[in-house]
């Protein structure tokens, strides 16, 4: 019998399955929809040797952006800081002055992210936490007390002028968020995205995180999540969609908060107050995820179209008053004869048209032969990956509520570890959640 | 000729308070202001024969009551009148005001929604207590985070110490405001789209953002900070316009001593051996003073009184990157009548139309301020502006001829860097797309303008000498607030060059006619903490 179910098989949920069954519980986890093949987020290195994982591969590709400039011919971003300056030096000398100071500054700032994403969030009065701000030295404090509120838009004309390049990273700092680049508050996501990768490459890695540990994992059970049994106050058992009850002293939900204390815990047990502020987590999904099967196999890995930050803003006009964006930025990612394109903005239970972004496409690929657009995995709430959308008033200690932002839930025994937990990277949230509970026991 | 300890640059409110300050601690100052009055853009003008207007700012909110009560305002003629509504007309020919009168109030939006009505105590009491936390920040110079100096460490740990002791609730709350944007924090709230639009156009006055950008949700705080010091000097009118209170204050300096010198402007400050020995008027004047003060923004002392040359590259950098974008603008009238607002019962003498009492707001709906700022954001002036407007001959009737009135708009968005740039034209363009967003509501407005006089950024900038025209001497970002305002490391109101200070509200806590820049500038001249 097993004393830990696991909610979900997606990365958050393998990592804390494995992390509890190495402390020595019997731990079942329930899968309810396909395992990702990949896992798009950084791997810490921490993860990888507690996890003894052998075979982890992580990578961008290199370049890891590519952006047309209009005369046929692509600015291009490397792996190597050098080799991207002198792209850059094409479409602008100043810029590519700038860039190596740009990406040593950002990743400066983005050890900091790393050291505290492998950690629960700190609490915002934490003397640690102040320390470790002040060990950033002056630069670096200066540097993120600004960029932390600022629109990513400013954070760029800070630094840049070429229009494509301010638009790619731009887009790229707004990736599943319903604002535009020149919401405040936007610039931060630039490094939440930059942790974890080399200096100069603003790009989520994939890798196989996922994959390797769902082949490793004995106790699955496909099947469908129907309720959280609690008895006096501690969680007893979870019942499964055909009516099987599974008993368990520990429950560790990968799935969205919402659904796990408002739709499968038993109502009653939670304080009203709580109820409503889980009401007002945001999680809105803003992107759609179209499928390409093309003629030929392109000579490259990866395709950004977000000519200037006006495109990427005018995109976000449209979603504001829930439309889909007349003129979206996408973003291609290219496997062989089959690439995955991510359209933004097509807010959530609007259907994108697959019909703009072949327009758009056509230009820059080898002949489409399909085009179809695919569904959102159920686990992320309104079609969000994140569960909860990373902004600054839900990350970190308010992550996805100041209330739950410990793992913890007010139910003994029912942990949170899924995406919209602190950090928001697929497989560290569930490593920090098991973590926190093997402190615990 | 007289010697002076300090001479302080502008004589806006902040530069007088600054001055007033001083002068009551024994120091011997001098006020130099270019223009021929003092007060800034707190100031009050007949612009047209018998019509006073209060020409740029226009109401009182935020004046510090630690002023009002050492510089005694009150004897030296400051008298505020308070508003009392809040009216928004709606496109239905309904609208949703907002009363004093607190069941008043309810009642009123109840008949919205009955949800809200129930919230908005709530709400009330939770954005009370934020602004109490909030509050003693203000008259606080803010510390390096970075600095190593005894002194300064010893402030962040006072300041680290005050936030712990505060309930960890309102720290995530006080978070949640200082993060979101207005629109989200409002739906948390309400459900009504007049109330979230009237509530969220607070929160991007002076800021070329729009109510869905996150950041502004912590300027609803203001309208509570105001309530906080009591009833009476929440949002109101100084009887005689807002150059009343630069009046006020201007009295009080030289009650203690202070001299006031009016069209003497300051073309560069004197430095030598990278210490301030005084300052050369544009006549070629010197005076000599070991301290400097500088009320004018942080754009125009350094790159201009100063020069780059006597400043470090860093800091140069800082002031030259540090935002202004100036996005309001204003419409003065003269009018004949009353307007008559087709929502509201519209007869009878003046004292029974108690809406025109208070303020009228053109904010039907969050995204109709939305849409105003999407003009703006590329470049064109509002189609549809937000405007909120006030009436101070309704309760000052010195402001206007008997029978007549002024009316005081203020618009947004007027965006500084306009397509195409501002010209003539483009100012009357501004003004007529004002008077017929506004007309659609009053139809009787347009035969009721005696005169009108339209104020855009650029005028702002030409006439007052705000950088880009911004209200706020730079934008109330928080990237520009706090320890970062105007430049990191520099947000105590001395600045790299020995004994020139600034006093503005380019500096901590900035906007508003509040004062607390000018008074925390003097204490930090005088060594003392608030």
């Amino acid at each position: 019998m097993s004393d830990v179910v696991i909610i979900g098989a997606d990365a958050n949920g393998l990592v804390a399955a494995d992390v509890l069954a190495r402390a020595g519980h019997q731990v079942t986890v329930v899968q309810e929809e396909r395992t990702p093949q990949r896992t798009m987020g950084w791997v810490p290195p921490q993860l990888a040797a507690d996890l003894h994982l052998s075979g982890l591969t992580m990578a961008c590709p290199d370049p890891w952006l590519r952006a047309p400039l209009g005369d046929g011919t692509m600015l291009e971003l490397w792996r190597d800081v050098a080799r991207s300056a002198q792209a850059i030096r094409r479409v602008s000398p100043r810029d590519a002055e700038h860039w190596p100071r740009f990406c040593e500054r950002m990743a400066t700032l983005a050890r900091l992210l790393e050291r505290l994403y492998v950690e629960p969030p700190p609490s915002l009065v934490d003397l640690r936490f102040a320390l470790k701000l002040r060990r950033l030295g002056r630069q670096g404090m200066e540097d993120l007390m600004r960029l932390l509120p600022m629109p990513a838009a400013e954070w760029l004309d800070d630094w840049f002028e070429s229009d494509v390049l301010k638009g790619a990273l731009g887009a790229h700092a707004v990736r599943h968020l319903l604002q535009g680049p020149r919401s405040a508050g936007t610039a931060f996501r630039l490094l939440h995205y930059h942790a974890g990768n080399p200096p100069g490459v603003f790009r989520v890695p994939a890798s196989n995180l996922a994959q390797l540990l769902r082949a490793r994992s004995t106790a699955v059970r496909e099947a469908k999540v129907s309720r959280i049994v609690v008895r006096s106050g501690q969680v007893s058992a979870v019942v499964l969609d055909g009516g099987e009850e599974l008993r368990a002293s520990l429950v560790v939900s990968a799935v969205d908060p919402r659904r796990t204390l408002i739709d499968l815990l038993e109502p009653g047990w939670l304080d009203p107050d709580l109820v409503r502020a889980l009401r007002h987590v945001r999680s809105r999904g803003v992107a759609a995820k179209l499928a390409l099967a093309l003629e030929r196999t392109p000579d490259w890995k990866t395709l950004t179209l977000a000519p200037s930050l006006d495109y990427v803003e005018r995109a976000y006009d449209d979603a504001k008053y829930r439309r889909v964006s007349a003129q979206p930025w996408l973003d291609v990612v290219a496997d062989g004869k089959s690439a995955e394109v991510h359209f933004q903005y097509a807010p959530h239970a609007q259907a994108a048209d697959a019909n703009i972004a072949v327009k758009l496409l056509a230009p820059h690929l080898p002949a489409i032969i399909d085009c179809k657009i695919l569904p959102p995995p159920r686990a992320w709430p309104e079609g969000q990956p994140h569960q909860a959308e990373l902004s600054l008033d839900q990350a970190l200690w308010m992550r996805p509520l100041p209330e739950l932002a410990g793992y913890a839930t007010p139910i003994k025994g029912l942990w949170l570890g899924g995406q919209a937990m602190h950090p928001a990277v697929p497989g560290v949230a569930g490593y920090n959640c098991a973590r926190q509970m093997l402190r615990g026991a | 000729m007289k010697a002076y300890d300090v001479i302080i640059v502008g004589g806006g409110h902040n530069g007088l308070a600054c001055a007033a300050y001083l002068a009551r601690a024994g120091r011997k100052v001098l006020v130099l202001e270019r223009r021929e009055r003092v007060g800034g853009a707190a100031m009050s003008e007949e612009v047209f024969p018998g019509f006073r207007f209060s020409v740029f700012s226009y109401v009182v909110s935020l004046l510090r009551p630690e002023i009002i009560r050492e510089l005694e305002l009150a004897r030296h003629g400051l008298h505020i009148l308070p508003l009392e509504s809040t009216l928004t007309p709606l496109a239905n020919n309904d609208y949703l005001a907002q009363w004093s009168d607190h069941d008043r109030n309810r009642r009123e939006l109840a008949r919205h929604s009955p949800r809200d009505a129930e919230a908005y105590d709530e709400f009330g009491l939770l954005l009370h207590r934020m602004a109490r936390a909030v509050k003693p920040l203000l008259s606080t110079a803010p510390p390096d985070p970075a600095s190593l100096d005894p002194r300064e460490l010893f402030d962040l740990l006072r300041l680290g110490r005050y936030f712990r002791g505060l309930p960890e609730k309102d720290l995530h709350a006080l978070w949640k405001l200082l993060t979101m944007s207005a629109a989200d924090y409002l739906d948390e709230w309400f459900e009504s789209e007049a109330l979230k639009g009237t509530k969220s156009a607070s929160g991007i006055i002076g800021t070329l953002l729009g109510p869905r950008s996150p950041g502004t949700a912590y300027v609803l705080l203001h309208h509570y900070m105001g309530e906080l010091d009591g009833v009476f000097r929440a949002w109101g009118f100084a009887k005689g316009g807002n150059g009343s209170v630069s009046a006020a204050i201007a009295a009080a300096a030289q009650a203690h001593g202070a001299d006031i010198r009016t069209g003497a402007a300051v073309a560069k400050v004197l430095i030598s051996g990278g210490r301030a020995t005084g300052v050369v008027l544009e006549n070629g004047d010197e005076l000599r003073a070991s301290v400097v003060v500088s009320g004018a923004d942080p754009r125009r002392t350094f790159l201009g009184l100063v020069g780059e040359e006597h400043l470090p590259e860093d800091f140069v950098r800082s002031i030259r990157r540090y935002k202004f974008r100036g996005a309001s603008g204003k419409v003065n009238l003269a009018l004949g009548e009353l307007p008559r607002f087709t929502c509201m019962p519209q007869d009878g003498p003046p004292h029974l139309l108690p809406h025109l009492r208070g303020a009228v707001s053109i904010s039907p709906s969050v995204d109709y301020l939305e849409r105003a700022y999407d003009d703006a954001k590329y470049g064109e002036i509002s189609r549809r502006p937000y405007m909120d407007i006030v009436m101070p001959s309704m309760l000052d009737p010195s402001m206007a001829p008997p029978g007549k009135h002024v009316m005081s708009i203020f618009v947004q968005y007027a965006p500084y860097h306009l397509n195409g740039g501002w010209s003539d034209a483009r100012r009357e363009e501004f003004g007529n797309t004002v008077i017929d967003t506004l007309a659609q509501y009053a139809p009787n407005l347009k035969s009721a303008i005696l005169h009108r006089q339209v104020i855009t950024p650029a005028d702002i900038e030409r006439i007052v000498g705000l950088s880009e025209g911004n209200i706020f001497q730079g934008e109330l970002t928080l990237q520009q607030m706090f320890f970062l305002r105007p430049a990191p490391a520099w947000s105590r109101y001395r600045t790299p060059i020995h004994g020139l200070y600034q006093c503005g509200s380019g500096t901590h806590p900035g906007g508003g006619v509040m004062g607390a820049s000018g008074r925390n500038a003097a204490l930090a001249i005088l060594g003392r903490r608030a």
